[in-house]
């Protein structure tokens, strides 16, 4: 049987009804014969009550246009999982990519941040592209697979049927920049190069920077970061990153 | 399987903003001024968008947002405290306990007693400053059940605090209300002015 002690924990639960049927009914019975904790429970029950009356109006304020519209701004800067992946969803890449792969360099990977990684990157992507007269070839997968797994002593799964987005797969050839350690992969979008970087062995938080008037995005996948760049709208880069990071296995 | 992932992410963004009203309401409380509150909502989206791919699909996302909300106010009160100004919510529910919830008297017949009928004339703004009277600690417990209508279970992980905890601090934060907003009547009542 409840007394004033053991009823305690259980106004509560009771005022908000979330006590089983055989507690409700220990603790009506005890009410029933004690007015005191009749009394408090009534007292409980009412300022619920008069809470839930007054929901409306205690909820009747919100945010302004302005916090709205930073929260939205906060989001879209945040460096973060999936915010550009979740963008890219719908790719329906219209024009023909190419693909190269090009030689190797030795990079440092960690302690740097984003943004020097993606400037540094960027600037082989365009002195690659100058220096190499490489968009009109054409290599199999099978090929490129083959000469990155024998130039970086890496594997990576290029998409089986890269036409079904649009892509073609080019050739690959030796960068200038670097020594050995990174995958430099090009394509081409809409006319313009695309350069894939593959960084082995490191983990980074997704985002997407601009820099010297590219777009780069980042990602990881296992213990690789891979990093797209582009001089092209940021939602086009992150449609072609998300279709890469969908398709490579 | 990872289309599914990725369409449940492409939906975050939105999703979340929907709770932007609630979140901003509730760090109202807990700051008491509009620009520290429009701060840490802010802070809100940015820890939650940076920790997205932690969400589990298919739980509630605002209960989520909710418990990012309330870290990052305490860890923001753990950092004034540095500069002495912490609120002491331990504090306060001592005080409280000494204080007391005086047991009242009988009013034996029925529920629709005239101390709850008092309690139900009060007009709005006298409830709402009497909930910003609360101490925190009580105010947060009593806003996050009875406006926001979260589970005791909910509230306790937002709140870092078990749910017997949750409870009791629901059950004096009312009983604090009702003292505040019908004084007259429940001192006359609890026989003990």
């Amino acid at each position: 049987m409840i007394d004033c002690q053991t009823l305690d924990p259980l106004v509560t639960p009771y005022v908000d009804g979330e006590l089983d049927a055989a507690s409700r009914d220990a603790v009506e019975a005890h009410l029933g014969r004690c007015a005191p904790c009749h009394s408090r429970v009534a007292a409980e029950q009412s300022v619920r009550d008069l809470i839930h009356a007054h929901q409306d109006a205690l909820t009747s304020s919100g945010a302004s246009p302005a916090l709205r519209a930073r929260c939205a701004a906060a989001m879209k800067r945040a460096p973060q999982a999936r915010s550009w992946r979740a963008r890219a969803t719908p790719f329906a890449l219209a024009a023909t990519i190419t693909l190269v792969v090009g030689g190797t360099f030795l990079y440092q990977v960690t302690d740097r941040s984003a943004r020097v990684m993606a400037a540094e990157l960027t600037a082989d992507h365009i002195k690659c592209f100058g220096m190499n007269r490489v968009l009109g070839t054409h290599d199999s997968a099978a090929a490129v697979e083959s000469s990155i797994g024998s130039t970086f002593g890496l594997r990576i799964g290029l998409p089986d049927q890269p036409q079904q987005a649009g892509l073609e797969l080019v050739g690959e050839r030796p960068c200038l920049y670097g020594e050995g350690r990174v995958a430099h992969i090009m394509y081409r979008h809409n006319g313009h190069p695309v350069s894939l970087f593959m960084l082995p062995k490191t983990t980074r938080p997704d985002s997407v920077v601009e820099v010297m008037g590219h777009e780069a995005a980042i990602w990881s996948s296992g213990d690789r970061t891979f990093v797209l760049i582009a001089r092209e709208p940021r939602r086009d880069v992150e449609q072609m990153a998300g279709f890469v990071h969908a398709a490579l296995r | 399987m990872r289309q599914g992932l990725r369409q449940q992410a492409a939906g975050f963004e939105a999703e979340a903003l929907v709770f932007v009203d609630s979140l901003y309401r509730t760090a109202l409380r807990l700051t008491r001024n509009p620009a520290d509150a429009e701060d840490l909502v802010q802070d809100t989206y940015l820890k939650a968008f940076r920790a997205a791919d932690r969400f589990e699909p298919g739980t509630n996302l605002r209960a989520w947002l909710f418990t990012i909300l309330h870290n990052t106010a305490r860890n923001r009160a753990r950092d004034r405290a540095r500069d002495g100004v912490l609120v002491d919510s331990e504090a306060a529910e001592r005080a409280a306990e000494l204080a007391g919830g005086p047991a009242r008297d009988a009013s034996p017949e029925g529920r629709e007693t005239p101390e709850s009928r008092l309690v139900r004339d009060t007009m709005a703004p006298d409830l709402q400053a009497a909930v910003d009277a609360l101490p925190d600690a009580f105010r947060q417990a009593v806003w996050l059940r009875d406006v926001e209508e979260f589970s005791y279970a909910e509230i306790s992980a937002m709140l870092s605090i078990p749910i017997g905890t949750v409870m009791s601090r629901i059950s004096r934060g009312r009983r604090m209300l009702y003292d505040q907003l019908a004084p007259t009547r429940s001192a006359a009542l609890s026989g003990k002015t």
